[in-house]
């Protein structure tokens, strides 16, 4: 036999990442089949967050998973995590889509293009893997958060203002938006720290 | 700043909270590989990135996972990338893998059951069969990878928010290079009649920053044709760029330009 087959998954075993990427890279949608019914879900919710619009979430979500089955080559060299690249790729796109819509011209903080699964990374991934405990985490640190801080990072992070612009949104000083944001980012760093021990 | 104090942005350089000197700062050091900074923020990317699960669950249409893996599977997708072909997928994926492909495969199997039944010392010529259609996959992908970049390139030249720019040589028996600068799919170049380059040496595209160093945005080679279409990420804001310049650097090319300027435009 010239060619060689895909072989199965160990039963009641779940594929890690890397593998799926390497069966992707051999062509075997099954793979993305699984990546897709891991994250398509908390991607979804991120970009539909983001863009407002169902039609153009979906759009959106499809286009991320394509790429993912096209740049399976470039997560092979690079290696990173995939939880973290997809959500900074969606959040990217997201927010593209967001600029392009109100025709807003204002450079993003990189193009999703540059940002290799690598580039989004913290050591030991492998001790940090409970996405459910981390997720409820940061929900609950956002909940504890005063309203108008957590609006400020949802601002940041979901539609991509820079600190002058939430300023501007919000009415309040931009020391008084810095330091909220700072705060905000020290008490998610601790509230991560927390989650992965 | 120095990566110490540049260390406390991290996570708001990942946000995209930061505006001005501190965000060029960080995309400077960022730039030159710097060791302490380009780990920092791809830590505090992944910090960020954690805020996603901030957003309200929501349940994708069920519709999308099909449609995702339709186009997945469309053989005539041309963006798609083309895999190693010794592995083919052998049930549901079937049809993503190209017709061509299949048919050489099937003809090598063809080829090698007889090769086994009549002639067992003529391994090495299966040998050479199997490095050939190696080399069309090999081949076969590079022309994908182009026709993406050129699909790229005429989005970025033909896209209204571009601005166009001619690169003047400064050697006048040189070709102009041209520049389409987008303000986010990047910038474009292409360029023809462009003279062959030694391959220890390389084109580098700078933005020159109406103050600060300039920032290496890539580097690249005319093909053997003398032609350039290609597409970069740009990482400086366009009212923050004062001119766009290529020289030439060794292979690989170099954190800041170590050869005068061979081509310029100003952006206005």
């Amino acid at each position: 036999m010239l060619l060689a087959v895909v072989q199965p998954w160990p039963e009641g075993k779940q594929p890690t990442d890397a593998a799926l990427m390497e069966r992707i890279l051999q062509q075997d949608s099954a793979a993305l089949e699984t990546l897709y019914d891991r994250y398509g879900r908390p991607v979804y919710s991120l970009v539909l967050r983001i863009a407002q619009n169902p039609a153009s979430a979906e759009e959106i979500v499809q286009d991320i998973f394509l790429q993912l089955w096209r740049s399976a080559d470039r997560y092979q060299i690079e290696r990173g995590p995939l939880e973290p690249w997809l959500f900074t790729m969606a959040r990217h796109r997201a927010l593209d889509f967001l600029r392009l819509k109100s025709e807003k011209q204002r450079r993003r903080e990189d193009s999703d293009s540059d940002v290799l699964p690598s580039a989004v990374v913290r050591p030991d991934p492998e001790g940090d893997i409970d996405q459910a405990r981390r997720a409820e985490k940061i929900r609950a640190l956002l909940t504890s958060l005063p309203a108008v801080q957590r609006r400020a990072i949802e601002l940041a992070f979901f539609e991509g203002l820079t600190h002058s612009e939430i300023a501007a949104t919000t009415g309040e000083a931009l020391g008084t938006v810095k330091s909220w944001i700072r705060g905000g980012l020290l008490r998610l760093r601790e509230s991560l720290g927390e989650a992965g021990s | 700043m120095n990566c110490e104090q540049l260390a406390a942005l991290y996570d708001e350089y990942a946000l995209g909270v930061l505006e001005g000197e501190e965000r060029a700062e960080i995309e400077a050091h960022l730039a030159r590989a710097c060791p302490t900074c380009t780990p920092g923020v791809a830590d505090a990317r992944w910090v960020v990135s954690q805020l996603a699960h901030a957003a309200p669950d929501a349940q994708p249409p069920a519709a999308l996972r099909g449609k995702i893996m339709d186009a997945a599977r469309k053989p005539a997708d041309p963006a798609r990338a083309v895999a190693p072909f010794e592995k083919p997928k052998t049930s549901t994926s079937r049809s993503a893998f190209p017709a061509w492909a299949w048919a050489a495969a099937a003809a090598l199997a063809l080829i090698t059951g007889y090769t086994i039944r009549q002639m067992n010392s003529q391994g090495a010529q299966l040998a050479e069969l199997r490095k050939e259609m190696k080399l069309a996959a090999i081949q076969n992908q590079m022309l994908q990878n182009q026709l993406e970049m050129n699909r790229m390139v005429a989005m970025v030249m033909t896209s209204p928010d571009s601005v166009q720019l001619k690169l003047m040589p400064k050697d006048t028996r040189m070709p102009m290079v041209h520049a389409y600068l987008h303000p986010h799919m990047g910038v474009a170049i292409t360029a023809d009649q462009m003279p062959s380059m030694p391959s220890e040496r390389t084109l580098q595209l700078w933005i020159v920053p109406k103050s600060g160093k300039p920032v290496s945005v890539a580097i690249f080679h005319p093909d053997a044709a003398g032609e350039i279409a290609m597409v970069a990420p740009v990482t400086v804001p366009k009212n923050e760029i004062a001119a766009l310049a290529v020289t030439d650097e060794p292979a690989g090319g170099s954190p800041q330009p170590t050869t005068p300027i061979a081509w310029m435009a100003a952006v206005n």
